[in-house]
């Protein structure tokens, strides 16, 4: 035990969830008779909830400052129905039409957090009517018919990255060449922080976990190239899934990293003892709420870009979904508590849950109530850690 | 009833996971007596108290309770309360939207052919009222009452479940000096009745006003006990018994080293947001030079906390003018980020409600007022982060197993320390440090004024709010009095004594 | 106990990591003689050609003749009767045939939808029906299915603005509103006496790419009679967009109706209602009698067992019915001549969904009231119950 806590952390508990994730993964491709674990089936894993993904790592900020979003299926929803009408409408090229998503979503954030951060009143409510009001002018402008969006967007939604180079590899070069950067970019940094290992504390620590965590990480980063890399020719790691991974990173620098990371976890944590430090505390709601729109507006991107049209009902109820991969992910309904990466395990395992189900063929039906319990249990599973600490 | 005793805990000995919380402790209590509890933060004295009244149930310690004469097995509250021994916690429980009644009768309802009789329960609250000594309408809001009336309310409550035995925990902590006087003369008068207190405190001149007895718990075991003589109680050896070692001042001695003016306040008044027209601070005006200690003396309710807070980026009521200069030049500070750039340094009195994020790390606190300094590239640097940590974890004696650790998990002096860090990470010249020894024990006391003599020492111009004259008296070096907003008094520490300052305090110069 | 726990999760892990290195999955190599039809200028001619031949015969017939073969059927919801319906007779009609059989509902949702037909392409079908939940909205999900050498046929609905689409089965909607129209004529002719009549107009959901054409085909009948005053739209909302009902929302209509009948009706009668389907139908039957109108003439779609009691009774005029079982066993015989390597069969009607023209297999629906409820429903033995008297 005390070999792998040097390897792994202190904290065992906090890998729970990817013990549970890798153990569904295991248990859904025995069940399914090995189509779990295929080139394709991970591709469509991707590909399929990198919205939701990306709709969860706003909602984690949302839901660390204390507050909640309701309204970011209608705003992923209105966002990309107002740029497939424009750009039909004036047959705009795909860049602008993205552009005029992302302002949407920009505009239908600064209005939420106008709501929250000025006049104080509660996100639930706030975006309760935003829910309303987006959801209302999706079917309204659209006319309840779904339209098509420019072709170029389908890159985003269900793209592929090129293929080049020598075929020996057996392997999209592409992929393989993401997967050696990751490898390496790894590497370099936990050499790095070996060697500082000693500046503060004095004491230099033994090289052999870092060693072992190398060989794990670079094992499963080498892997998943194998797996993602050598489905049929044309197929890679989806677009969809490097904008993921993108934005994953982007979010952890942004939430652990910056300043205005530090400031949402500490309105979240004590909102009076934050003003007290000297954090803008309006500010932050403000900026959190914008933030949560504009990452809807790019979920809508994608899922539109998946769907190759924009439909009247698109992002119905998807707000739950990136609420759940939030709260499965470990944060607190009290806020101050959660993490991007927490969340994203917890994101993948819903996404992996669905799409196990679908593969041995249960229904939507049943699928919901698995979905259900499964998110009570996690919480449960949190709670009870949490109240039996130490 | 056995040897006069109402209750007797024999050989309590409770152990969580890894940590032996009471070790053989035993406490006897005379009935009709007032029975004082005392010892350092963590000793044990909460938890004893968690055994008398069944939070922890029966069948998880070892020892037994006797009551009256018969062995006690509490599973719950419930069965304590329902034996006649009620708790009081330090933090009040009480509903604050709902009136005075609702509150007494939460859970223990007048019902009458399934409704409640309104009239029955508030003719009782009334009474209940009178018996602690409280004229209000028994239909008054809880959270319209003073923190020392709720207090008092919390009694009448515990009075109406007919109590033998009443734990108050640390009762006057919250309150300011007439109310915990008022407090005082009423557990004498329920001694009177027949009714037995409890008391677990902190302050040795209470103990020495209203108790029979004393119980000294350190390191989860009884150390001492003994019966106090009307009046007077030897304050030095209940503290050698609590901390296990001889203080021989309790305020550590240091000589000024006193400079030039560094912030100067004129004409500064606030109202108060929620009231118009009340004004918190009415044309305040002091200085204080570097390497001063200045104390601020004041009832609870004078307008101590609002000053300065409104000095600190006009964080509490409406400003309604007045001047500040730093170091001879005229700054305008309208939010606390300014005024952490202009070096200002505020640690507020409520260290869990506004000092601490619980849910963060040591590490993550000390740097949280001052991230700037952290980065490298434009991204915080955790090795920095750790530095920084690191070194106020050595130089303040933060006792703790890592800097990763939440502050959560830290007692109320270490705390209190890691507050103070966080603000010495800033390098303020001007520290203002509100009631910062509250709710910290005698040794950690200690520990927070050396430091604040060095921070003194550095140049550091220092306010000192607090609500304990003694403590002012010991360690500022110039004190003002305030009096409902106003300034009414400023006294060299030297030739004040308490009956000075309280003069001042309580009337308007 | 904790620490079993602990070592129980690293096994976990290990276990994990053992099936990693092992490795499964990966199809590199294996199947590249299916994806050869990438471009849209293939597509367009396979499409058009109402064949793959190309690629897949010998594969899949080798397929069909060891096992039958895999078919998929992915179905919007099984809300309503029809699609309940279909879901079974899918199931029989094609284990009957000797085929295995995936069928899944996607609660009305698209992403639910778009990752069933992926699961199903992962599952190894040679054939997915597909009962769209957004026709427009599978774009590409449908031509990955195509990419992996999976025929995809519409059911009921057409699929567009993709090009992976081989055919789509349906019953002519165009015509189905036509006599949805007629049935309404007759009936007010029948029942309410000499023109002109109130009459209000009720369309389905918006992102049915069915709705608006049965709308059209409606209109192109009722339209002439609005013109010259024969039929009266009392509320005035003729436009589709006025009177859609979304995703065919039987509350959403009742609630449209009861707006209607408090703000026109107040002391005129309604004599018809043109209602798309069975469930809109008796949501604006159940309106009326609320507001204590006389049973309008209402139209209705899908012979549901509870609307052909009504019609049974006089309460609804007219359904139409859809066979369900026709549809699913035209379907079927489609499967079949696809996975023996013969293609799709020759069709005349091709629809345009935006990208390419999809060929069409039609059905004609059979306008059921209560004069020829028996005849229509002869070989139904179930509604055939619930025509007593």
């Amino acid at each position: 035990m005390k070999y792998v806590k040097k390897v792994l952390g202190e904290d065992l508990r906090q890998y729970t969830m990817v013990v549970a994730l890798a153990a569904l993964i295991i248990i859904f491709n025995i069940a399914s008779g090995g189509k779990m674990i295929t080139s394709s089936n991970f591709q469509n894993l991707i590909s399929g909830n990198a919205y939701v993904l990306v709709l969860a790592l706003g909602m984690l900020m949302v839901i660390v400052i204390g507050q909640i979003d309701l309204s970011v299926g209608s705003v992923a929803g209105f966002a990309s129905m107002v740029m497939a009408i424009t750009a039909r409408q004036f047959n705009l090229p795909w860049y602008i039409a993205i552009l005029i998503a992302l302002v949407i979503g920009m505009i239908a954030g600064a209005w939420q957090g106008f709501f929250l951060s000025r006049l104080g009143i509660p996100g639930f409510i706030t975006t309760l009517g935003g829910m309303m009001i987006f959801r209302g002018g999706v079917i309204w402008i659209s006319n309840s018919i779904s339209v098509p969006v420019p072709s170029e967007l389908k890159w985003f939604g269900a793209g592929y990255l090129p293929e080049w180079g020598p075929a020996f590899t057996g392997m999209n070069n592409s992929t393989l060449l993401l997967g050696i950067i990751a490898i390496a970019v790894y590497v370099t940094a936990q050499i790095k922080k070996f060697n500082h290992s000693g500046d503060v504390t004095g004491k230099k620590e033994e090289f052999w976990p870092y060693a072992v965590r190398i060989g794990i990480v670079s094992a499963v980063i080498g892997y998943a190239t194998w797996l993602f890399g050598s489905g049929r020719v044309g197929t890679s790691f989806p677009i969809p899934g490097l904008i993921l991974v993108i934005l994953i990173i982007l979010y952890y620098l942004i939430t652990e990293r910056t300043s205005f990371g530090r400031h949402v976890y500490a309105v979240g944590g004590n909102k009076a003892a934050a003003e007290l430090s000297g954090v803008n505390v309006k500010r932050t709601y403000f900026l959190t709420m914008l933030n949560m729109s504009l990452l809807a507006a790019v979920a809508g991107i994608l899922f539109v870009g998946r769907s190759t049209a924009a439909g009247p009902a698109d992002g119905t109820s998807w707000e739950m979904d990136a609420i759940a991969s939030v709260f499965i992910g470990g944060a607190s309904v009290s806020g101050g508590v959660g993490t991007v990466i927490a969340t994203m395990v917890g994101g993948l395992v819903m996404a992996v849950l669905n799409n196990g189900l679908m593969l041995m063929g249960v229904g939507a039906d049943k699928t919901q109530v698995i979905k259900g319990f499964v998110l009570l249990a996690a919480v449960a599973f949190d709670v009870y850690n949490k109240k039996h600490r130490g | 009833m056995s040897d006069g005793y109402i209750l007797q805990m024999k050989n309590i000995t409770k152990t969580f996971p890894g940590v032996k919380a009471l070790s053989d402790v035993t406490l006897e209590v005379s009935e009709a007596s007032i029975h004082a509890i005392c010892g350092e933060n963590g000793a044990g004295k909460s938890t004893l108290m968690k055994v008398l009244s069944g939070v922890y149930p029966y069948g998880s310690y070892d020892g037994e309770i006797i009551f009256q004469g018969k062995k006690m097995t509490f599973k719950n509250i419930k069965d304590s309360e329902r034996a006649g021994i009620v708790i009081i916690h330090q933090e009040l429980t009480m509903i604050p939207e709902l009136s005075i009644t609702e509150n007494i009768f939460m859970g223990n309802e007048i019902v009458e052919k399934g409704l409640i009789n309104w009239e029955k329960e508030r003719k009782k609250t009334r009474e209940l009222l009178e018996e602690v000594g409280l004229h209000l309408d028994p239909d008054a809001i809880i959270k319209n009452l003073g923190v020392g009336q709720q207090q008092l309310v919390e009694i009448a409550k515990a009075l109406s479940k007919n109590v033998r035995v009443l734990i108050l925990d640390e009762p006057t902590s919250s309150l300011n000096e007439s109310d915990s006087e008022n407090l005082l003369r009423l557990m004498l008068g329920l001694k009177k009745q027949g009714i037995t207190c409890i008391m677990i405190s902190h302050k040795l001149n209470e103990i020495a006003a209203v108790s029979d007895y004393v119980t000294v718990i350190r390191d989860g075991k009884t150390v001492d006990g003994y019966a106090v003589e009307a009046g007077r109680v030897d304050e030095n050896k209940i503290i050698r018994a609590m901390v296990g070692r001889e203080i021989e001042n309790r305020y550590p001695e240091h000589t000024p080293k006193i400079g030039e003016v560094i912030l100067e306040v004129s004409d500064w008044s606030v109202e108060d947001a929620k009231v118009p027209g009340k004004m918190l601070c009415k044309n305040s005006a002091f200085y204080v030079r570097a390497g001063e200690i200045v104390g601020f003396a004041g009832l609870m309710g004078a307008g101590r906390t609002e000053l300065m807070r409104s000095l600190f980026g006009k964080n509490m009521g409406i400003f309604r003018g007045g001047k500040m200069k730093i170091e001879g030049r005229e700054v305008r500070i309208n939010s606390v980020r300014e005024a952490i750039k202009n070096k200002i340094a505020y640690v507020p009195e409520d260290r869990k409600g506004l000092g601490l994020n619980l849910l963060d790390t040591i590490r993550k606190t000390v740097v949280s007022a001052n991230l700037d300094v952290i980065k490298t590239k434009g991204l915080l640097d955790f090795d920095k982060e750790r530095a920084a940590s690191e070194k106020y974890r050595d130089s303040l004696k933060i006792k703790c197993r890592d800097v990763g650790v939440g502050v959560n998990t830290l007692s109320g002096g270490n705390q209190q320390k890691v507050v103070l860090s966080k603000w010495m990470f800033t390098e303020p010249d001007i520290l203002i440090l509100d009631e910062p020894t509250r709710g910290i024990d005698v040794g950690a006391k200690y520990e927070i004024y050396k430091l604040i003599h060095e921070l003194a020492d550095q140049g550091k111009a220092i306010i000192l709010v607090s609500s304990e004259l003694p403590e002012l008296l010991g360690m500022a070096d110039r004190i003002y009095t305030i009096f409902e907003g106003r300034i009414t008094g400023e006294i060299s520490a030297k030739e004040a004594d308490q009956e000075i300052l309280m003069k001042k305090m309580t009337i308007t110069a | 106990m904790m620490k079993a726990k602990k070592v129980l999760s690293l096994l976990m892990t290990a276990v994990l990591a053992a099936g990693v290195l092992t490795g499964c999955g990966g199809g590199r190599g294996t199947e590249d003689a299916a994806q050869t039809a990438d471009t849209p200028e293939a597509a367009e001619e396979t499409a058009e050609a109402g064949s793959a031949e190309d690629a897949e015969p010998e594969e899949a017939a080798e397929e069909a003749s060891a096992g039958g073969g895999i078919v998929g059927v992915a179905l919007p919801w099984l809300g309503t009767q029809n699609w309940a319906e279909a879901e079974v007779m899918f199931k029989e009609q094609l284990e009957a045939a000797g085929y295995e059989a995936i069928i899944q509902a996607a609660d009305q949702k698209v992403p639910q939808q778009q990752q069933q037909i992926e699961s199903m392409i992962e599952n190894g079908a040679q054939v997915i029906v597909v009962g769209p939940v957004d026709g427009s909205q599978l774009g590409s999900v449908l031509e990955k299915a195509k990419d992996a050498g999976v025929y995809v046929i519409g059911y009921d609905r057409l699929l567009e603005n993709t090009t992976g689409v081989d055919g789509v089965v349906q019953f002519g909607s165009v015509k189905t509103g036509e006599l949805q129209a007629q049935a309404l004529l007759q009936g007010l002719e029948e029942l309410k006496g000499e023109a002109p009549y109130n009459i209000e107009l009720f369309g389905g959901g918006p992102a049915d790419p069915n709705a608006p054409n049965f709308f059209t085909g409606a209109m192109s009948v009722l339209q002439p009679l609005i013109d010259d005053g024969t039929l009266v739209v009392v509320s005035g909302q003729t436009d589709f967009t006025q009177c859609a009902t979304v995703d065919w929302d039987n509350s959403k209509a009742q609630s449209r109706m009861d707006a209607i009948l408090s703000g026109n009706y107040s002391d005129i009668e309604i004599d018809g209602v043109l209602s798309p389907n069975d469930g809109i139908a008796r949501a604006i039957i159940t309106s009326c009698e609320n507001a204590g109108q006389p049973i309008p003439v209402v139209s209705g779609l899908d012979a549901e067992n509870e609307s052909v009691e009504w019609v049974w009774s006089g309460r609804q005029y007219s359904t139409v019915a859809k066979p369900t079982n026709a549809l699913v066993a035209e379907t079927v015989s489609i499967i079949d001549s696809l996975l023996s390597g013969n293609g799709m069969p020759a069709t005349d009607v091709t629809a345009d969904n935006g990208v390419i023209d999809v060929p069409v297999y039609e059905l004609p629906p059979v306008v059921v009231t209560k004069d020829n409820a028996k005849e229509v429903f002869a070989d139904d033995p179930d509604r055939m119950a619930l025509l007593t008297d």
